[in-house]
């Protein structure tokens, strides 16, 4: 009896002494990964984590195993990349930031969460690193120029990923629908509207306009041009300003460096933008778009129309548009797409820019190694890593064509921008359509647009964090219901104007009246 | 040998501590102005800024309009529901039809919230969010058609039936159990008394189920503060122009968090929903103790 009660007593002790140890070796966890920090390349066990957007492209394990094999050999460690849905990565990644996640890079931009990152301190100013003269390829495939025209207020946040002189976004349509309407080239807005009416009246099936859950806030007043906009397509010259990406779009006064007063208007107030929600809400009853836009991720958008029920979606100036084609037509035979820039003057255009990258990879100050991140970045400008990352693996997802242009086996599509685009180093995809050729050689040239005069103004969140967090509470309830003509306008804008007054609109006006009049002055 | 028996539960203490009771102290978090590089406890305190956030932001009422009111249509409808459910099952002669329409009923239980959405939006907005099996019915029917996703008004309807198909077979098996345990002497009795099936399940069956429904709806009471969030969100996601009538502290409070990283005013907001939440549980309990004595949990 007592040997069977001495037994469960040893037995216990011991599960009690395991429990201990197990919250011990829990509590001491977090303390033994900080020490880590920055230090834990010996052995090459160190695998840096980065989020990238999207869902892991098709024969992706091939690629990072390959990846992974070359980054071991050539620096010693090795990466593990998070893929995030986009209908949830600007959310997600600014979560993992703010709870102090320890991973090392992510995409980041101005429309997403980068100003309040870096007003936080959550990622890493990346000047000294830069000019450490460590990175040599990351140097030469980066223009200087590119990288002041980055800087905020002197300030390097990260690592622009860039493929043309500036980004415009635009329109790509389904050319044979077109010609069957019989519209051989649009040019001009009112074409694309009788186009998509058309295709509304003949093609039953097809959706006229996509439109996806990310987009709302490109539809109507959006920098450089609100995509659903026409006043701005005639007049794309209107300079915009949001505190952070989903909080609320002011107009900056166009006379501002000659009065020296930015004087932000919320973007109702501005000319044509009432008459642009106006026009969504007229285009949303006559079912030119999918009624649905608020809840589509824009995975299942593209997929419709890679399946041929979608006549237009949304394009950059980034060559992208055309390595749909080859799904397109295995779906849709005979079909043809092409890239329309409803420019007022087209070409000669030259509508505002603000020259800053669309997309930079960010290092999280968090992260296990700044430096090692860096390294990666400079790994990925080398030609041979910059083309196994983008394109895949040669042979199973690309064929070369000559240096500069490739020819896509696979479905394999890795989201360069958003780790390793170098202007310098893409390739174009071969085939890629006239129209979409004409408009990416137009945005790599500089000239070709009129330079913002608010460039380089950053607005700082930190002084009306708080009202900027309710205005961007009341943007999300209020205002993309009405960018997407969701709800009545005069209704719609009534409730979002009262929504962000009492969020604190006066001051954050003043706020930004105050910082945009501050960088007017220093210029 | 009271301490071996204290020792039998260390285990189960260190768990409850490690994961219930330790990170409560991150609570504090409601009353800082939170900063990532600071920490928890290195950020500066704000009082109850974070409170007024809240209660200021002029979303506060509304969403504990919604929140109490869609969960006493839940709990409304899905009670009634369970127990017509069980009725009727009870009333099925043969054994086999009985069971598959038992299992018939549970398998919506274990339907994730992601694919009931995906089935409410292929039956109310189609592929292309204008269309939908539902409109196409009011169509034929000459009715006009309703874009559900933009119009508020009738989604606590929706929302309703959609828990009512996922936990009335749930609730029904539990009332069937209940009618299990009633003696087939009541029944005998009423029988030689001339009542007829519809009357023995109106004068029998449905009053003896009501210590369970008692007991089932204190248990839903105390959690009526919780909206639920899973449904919800999976359905309702971040469309602006349902959050008038779906929009519920669960579903604010991870917006606010996610869209906003902002982590003092959600954990103010998850503080103020725990505490009024306790606070209905006692009430709750204190009501059952007063009414049912024995199956007090207090």
């Amino acid at each position: 009896m007592s040997h069977h009660l001495m037994s469960r007593r040893r037995l216990l002790a011991t599960g009690g002494g395991l429990s201990l140890a197990a919250l011990l070796a829990a509590c001491s966890d977090d303390s033994q990964k900080a020490q880590t920090t920055g230090a834990a390349a010996s052995g090459g066990a160190l695998a840096l984590s980065l989020l990238l957007p999207g869902d892991a492209p098709a024969g992706w394990d091939a690629v990072l195993a390959e990846v992974n094999k070359k980054l071991q050999a050539d620096l010693g460690f090795t990466i593990k990349p998070q893929f995030i849905p986009w209908s949830s990565y600007g959310q997600q990644a600014l979560l993992k930031f703010t709870a102090g996640e320890k991973f090392d890079t992510a995409l980041q931009a101005r429309w997403l969460n980068m100003t309040q990152l870096a007003a936080s301190g959550s990622i890493v100013e990346l000047s000294s690193l830069m000019s450490s003269g460590k990175y040599p390829n990351l140097a030469a495939t980066i223009d200087p120029k590119i990288i002041e025209l980055n800087r905020w207020s002197g300030k390097l946040y990260g690592v622009p990923q860039i493929n043309s002189a500036a980004r415009f976004h635009h329109f790509t349509i389904r050319q044979d629908l077109a010609e069957k309407l019989g519209m051989t080239d649009i040019t001009d807005f009112a074409g694309l509207e009788k186009f998509w009416y058309d295709v509304k009246q003949k093609n039953k099936d097809i959706i006229p306009i996509g439109i996806s859950s990310r987009m709302p806030k490109l539809l109507v007043a959006w920098n450089p041009v609100g995509w659903l906009n026409p006043y701005m397509w005639e007049n794309p010259t209107m300079s915009i300003a949001s505190f952070t990406g989903e909080s609320l779009n002011f107009v900056l006064a166009a006379d501002g460096k000659q009065t020296g007063s930015s004087n932000p208007i919320p973007f109702w107030e501005a000319p044509g933008m009432v008459d642009a929600l106006r026009l969504v809400r007229k285009y949303y009853q006559d079912g030119l778009f999918n009624k649905n836009g608020l809840t589509l991720d824009s995975k299942a958008l593209d997929s419709q129309y890679k399946a041929g029920r979608v006549a237009t979606v949304w394009a950059m100036t980034d060559g992208l548009s055309s390595a749909a084609l080859p799904e397109l037509t295995k779906n849709v035979p005979g079909a043809m797409i092409a890239n329309v820039m409803p420019l007022k003057g087209g070409e000669s255009a030259k509508p505002y820019q603000t020259f800053q990258s669309d997309n930079f990879v960010v290092l999280n100050a968090k992260g296990q190694s700044n430096e090692k991140a860096m390294q990666l970045q400079d790994w990925a400008s080398i030609k041979e890593n910059h083309d196994l990352l983008n394109y895949g693996i040669t042979g199973k997802d690309w064929n070369p064509i000559g240096d500069d242009k490739y020819e896509k086996v696979s479905t394999y599509t890795f989201p360069g921008f958003a780790l390793a685009w170098r202007a310098k180093l893409e390739r174009r995809v071969n085939g890629m359509t006239e129209s979409e050729t004409k408009w990416f050689d137009w945005a790599q040239d500089i000239n070709n647009f009129t330079i913002d005069p608010y460039a380089s103004f950053v607005p700082d969140p930190e002084p009306i964090k708080r009202e900027n967090t309710q205005i961007t509470a009341a943007m999300t309830q209020f205002a993309n219901p009405l960018f997407l003509g969701a709800v009545d306008v005069d209704q719609g804008l009534d409730k979002l104007k009262k929504a962000l007054d009492r969020a604190g609109l006066a001051k954050v006006q003043a706020e930004m009246a105050k910082q945009a009049d501050a960088y007017l002055k220093g210029q | 040998m009271s301490w071996s028996i204290g020792l039998l539960a260390l285990p189960a203490v260190v768990f409850f501590l490690v994961f219930n009771y330790l990170p409560m102290a991150g609570l504090v978090v409601a009353f800082k102005q939170f900063d990532v590089n600071l920490g928890i406890f290195g950020s500066p305190w704000n009082g109850l800024e974070n409170f007024a956030y809240f209660l200021e932001s002029g979303d506060a009422a509304r969403i504990l309009f919604n929140t109490l009111f869609l969960n006493v249509l839940f709990l409304g409808a899905t009670l009634a529901a369970g127990m017509i459910l069980a009725i009727m099952l009870n009333e099925i002669r043969s054994t086999f039809f009985k069971r598959v329409s038992q299992s018939v009923v549970f398998f919506p239980y274990f339907v994730s919230p992601v694919v009931i959405s995906i089935i409410l939006q292929v039956l109310l907005a189609g592929a292309s969010g204008g269309g939908g099996a539902v409109n196409d019915a009011l169509g034929g029917l000459g009715f006009p058609t309703v874009d559900w996703y933009t119009e508020p008004g009738p989604w606590p309807w929706i929302l309703t039936v959609v828990k009512v198909w996922q936990l009335g077979g749930y609730l029904s098996v539990i009332f069937l159990a209940a009618i299990t345990g009633i003696p087939e002497e009541v029944y005998e009795a009423g029988m030689i008394d001339g009542a007829s099936r519809a009357q023995m399940a109106w004068r029998i069956t449905l009053p003896l189920l009501k210590p369970t429904a008692a007991v089932l709806l204190v248990l839903g009471v105390g959690r009526i503060f919780y909206g639920d969030f899973g449904t919800i969100y999976a359905i309702v996601g971040d469309n602006g122009t349902l959050f008038d009538s779906t929009d519920v502290i669960d579903t604010y409070v991870f917006r606010a968090l996610r869209q906003l990283g902002d982590f003092g005013t959600t954990a103010a907001v998850g503080l103020f929903q725990s505490v009024v939440g306790f606070i209905l549980v006692l009430i709750a309990v204190l009501i059952q103790r007063k009414y049912s004595k024995e199956t007090s949990i207090l």
